[in-house]
């Protein structure tokens, strides 16, 4: 049993490291596609601004960017327990205009709250809130996805 | 069973490996932000069950890289401003990297500035290569032209001497102003200008919202010290009268008035016993406290042959001090 697990992680860890083809598996029903949006804040004429995303130059600290999943169950069957988890780039912080009921965690995936709701243990001892910058991972859990369906998944960031 | 427990055994594996991935891509912190050149990755890892069992599978990896963000600041060190006389006077400011790439910077130091009582003409520009904040000639390096710093770290900062010289026709209290301008190497502009493949790391410079240019201004004031002696005299005849005449005492007062910013260092006020009269001994005082005439411990002595002479030591500007001695007529 033992020596069954330890190839099972090392499979995994294959499949996990960045920019690693992926390890051949049996065709999966759901398609998982990841993109990344900047988002441009544009000035008009008469002094309104808005803001548009537009693929990603010249990205500096401070700069927004809008990362985002798009999944569709490609299969003949439905599909339970659907949860995406994304890992936050250590680079970059969660934005405070993102969905408050968002389930994040702020210990690398130990634990899973809304942020309102979670704390940050401090060194003497003491935990306060945690905040937007504390964020180490972001999960959507869906119960069920119907055949051919399909839907985005977002999160906004910024650059540290 | 055996297949849940194998479900539960990935699923924490790759919670695991997913914590590691993170520490393996750790970046280093800085006031800054992220260091130019970093490749921010995003890949999702979804978890489901598609009816014939639990699976893992990922996202793509997108990836972004960070650019450079080209910004300055200089700040005058001095604290008000520096008092100068004719002759070198240093400015001390400091110039910081704010940005998040390694940057060297361009300095040119304007002494015409606009609105100055009198100009400085511009002597150097040197770095405090050991860092004490004095300009030591010698030890801290003089830029060569055209005055460029080393490059910076992001967040490192480094203090800059601008040496200028005042002229000597200069009066007391007048003012000037020293400004010196700081730009990026890579280039200023508008906030938001892209000189693209230009930022350290191998993407993009762009300049950010200090426009990657700054100016300081050093200031320094004038201070001119005079020194101005005067003489009275006052006249008593043995009548009672104030003629002139055998046997008349004349007391004769010598004002030294010093003025303007700052101070005189070794001020010594002579005086010689005119032809035709004699000292009166024990005459001499200092601001009307007795001296001896000796040439001893106090401030002054006085004879007929060496004449009068009282060492005042350091005056300061709005300082005057009164030496006054007798002689008498000879008949």
């Amino acid at each position: 049993m033992k020596g069954f697990h330890l190839r099972m992680l090392a499979a995994v860890a294959g499949a996990l490291l960045p920019l690693a083809p992926l390890a051949a598996q049996d065709a999966s029903p759901i398609s998982l596609v990841g993109d990344v949006k900047a988002v441009k804040t544009i000035t008009e004429a008469d002094g309104t601004t808005r803001t548009e995303l537009v693929a990603p130059a010249a990205i500096v600290p401070g700069d927004r960017l809008v990362f985002g999943t798009d999944y569709a169950n490609n299969g003949a069957e439905a599909v339970t327990g659907f949860t995406v988890t994304n890992p936050l780039p250590a680079a970059v912080r969660l934005a405070p205009d993102a969905d408050p009921a968002l389930e994040v965690s702020v210990d690398g995936g130990k634990s899973w709250g809304r942020l309102a709701d979670l704390t940050v243990p401090q060194p003497d001892g003491t935990t306060r809130p945690a905040t937007h910058g504390d964020v180490t991972h972001v999960r959507w859990v869906i119960a069920s996805i119907a055949p051919g369906e399909k839907g985005r998944l977002t999160y906004p960031a910024i650059i540290r | 069973m055996n297949r849940t427990r194998t479900f539960k055994h990935l699923r924490a594996a790759g919670a695991s490996m997913a914590a590691i991935g993170l520490i393996i891509a750790a970046v280093p912190a800085q006031a800054g932000g992220v260091t130019a050149g970093t490749l921010i990755e995003n890949t999702a890892i979804a978890s489901f069950d598609d009816g014939s069992g639990a699976r893992t599978i990922n996202s793509n990896t997108v990836q972004v890289r960070v650019d450079e963000l080209l910004d300055v600041t200089l700040t005058s060190l001095d604290p008000g401003p520096v008092a100068a006389r004719p002759g070198e006077a240093v400015l001390v400011f400091e110039l910081t990297n704010p940005g998040n790439g390694p940057e060297a910077y361009r300095l040119t130091a304007n002494p015409a500035v606009a609105g100055n009582d009198f100009d400085t003409s511009v002597l150097a520009i040197a770095i405090d290569s050991n860092g004490n904040g004095t300009y030591e000639p010698g030890v801290d390096a003089i830029l060569p032209a055209p005055q460029t710093t080393a490059e910076l770290a992001p967040d490192a900062g480094l203090r800059i001497f601008v040496i200028v010289e005042v002229p000597a026709s200069v009066s007391d209290g007048a003012q000037s102003s020293v400004e010196l301008t700081a730009t990026a190497v890579t280039g200023t502009g508008a906030p938001g200008t892209i000189f693209a493949g230009q930022g350290s790391g191998g993407g993009d410079a762009v300049v950010g919202t200090t426009t990657a240019s700054a100016l300081a201004r050093g200031e320094l004031v004038a201070g001119v010290v005079s020194v101005a002696l005067t003489k009275a005299v006052a006249l008593r005849d043995p009548f009672g009268g104030s003629e002139a005449v055998p046997g008349s005492i004349a007391t004769f007062t010598i004002t030294a008035n010093v003025t303007g910013s700052g101070s005189v260092a070794g001020l010594v006020v002579t005086d010689a016993i005119p032809a035709g009269t004699r000292y009166v001994p024990g005459s001499l005082t200092l601001d009307s406290a007795g001296l001896s005439d000796a040439d001893d411990s106090d401030a002054g002595s006085a004879s007929d042959a060496g004449g009068v002479r009282v060492a005042l030591g350091t005056v300061s500007g709005g300082t005057s001090h009164a030496i006054s001695f007798a002689v008498v007529i000879e008949e």
